[in-house]
């Protein structure tokens, strides 16, 4: 078995702990917007204007599959976890 | 057994997780939470556009009988609600003489407003929100939303009400 992914991991251990954090950052960035997103379609559904509510519910199926492709590249680790 | 052994021995049943456990927890799950979170908040815009396309809000219909022109006070108001409805209303007699019809409850969390005669304002006292007795708008507060109105009109010296069409500004 290649010992690539050893050798880089030890070579630069930070490096898991800024991809995650970076993702985590992107995320909260997301759901932010979706939050501010669904306060606005709900104040605009309220007051009877509907032509907002689609763009903004398109906008956030967007982000949610921006935010569930970047769990493809969480990391897994440096190690096997705990048993 | 001692009884600081006996504390430690329970502590370790009601919670059952070993450090290591309790760490681990960390920034990898925290991340998987935040796409679930992301996810709810997508099926929330989606059932707030489908429940304004598919259950629109319904314009009150046709027109109402509210009271008679002289039993409401200049300055003065008067609550009611329409047949079939539960939703409050309030029909102020403004002191320039015009009568104006609107929805008691705050747009900001539903507190009941009431007028301040005199002033052409109507007040909520939750959150000090206020707006214009003339047109709904909001003047000052939290609240997002103008009231929502009723149009008054007269047969002879009585008041009814029907639904108040709003003209957009771009179609004027």
């Amino acid at each position: 078995m290649s010992t690539f992914r050893k050798s880089q991991n030890s070579a630069s251990p930070g490096k898991l702990s800024v991809i995650l954090s970076t993702l985590i950052f992107v995320q909260i960035l997301n759901v932010s917007i979706q939050i501010w997103l669904l306060y606005t379609a709900l104040n605009n559904a309220l007051d009877n204007n509907t032509e907002i509510l689609i763009p903004a519910f398109i906008a956030s199926v967007v982000l949610f599959f921006i935010g569930f492709g970047w769990l493809y590249y969480l990391p897994s680790g440096n190690f096997t976890r705990y048993k | 057994m001692k009884k600081e052994d006996n504390l430690k021995e329970n502590w370790k049943k009601d919670f059952p997780y070993e450090k290591p456990q309790a760490t681990q927890i960390n920034r990898r799950d925290f991340a998987k939470f935040l796409t679930l979170v992301s996810g709810g908040l997508m099926v929330g815009s989606g059932l707030v556009a489908a429940k304004a396309y598919l259950l629109p809000k319904e314009e009150v219909q046709g027109e109402h009988y509210i009271c008679k022109k002289n039993e409401v006070p200049v300055g003065g108001t008067r609550g009611f609600v329409l047949e079939g409805s539960t939703i409050p209303y309030i029909l102020i007699h403004l002191e320039n003489g015009e009568f104006r019809a609107y929805e008691q409850k705050c747009t900001h969390l539903s507190c009941s407003v009431f007028y301040k005669p005199g002033s052409g304002i109507i007040h909520c006292p939750c959150h000090e929100g206020s707006f214009d007795a003339n047109t709904g708008e909001v003047l000052a507060g939290p609240p997002p939303r103008d009231l929502p109105r009723l149009e008054v009109i007269f047969k002879e010296e009585h008041v009814y009400v029907k639904a108040f069409i709003k003209v957009k500004e771009r179609e004027v």
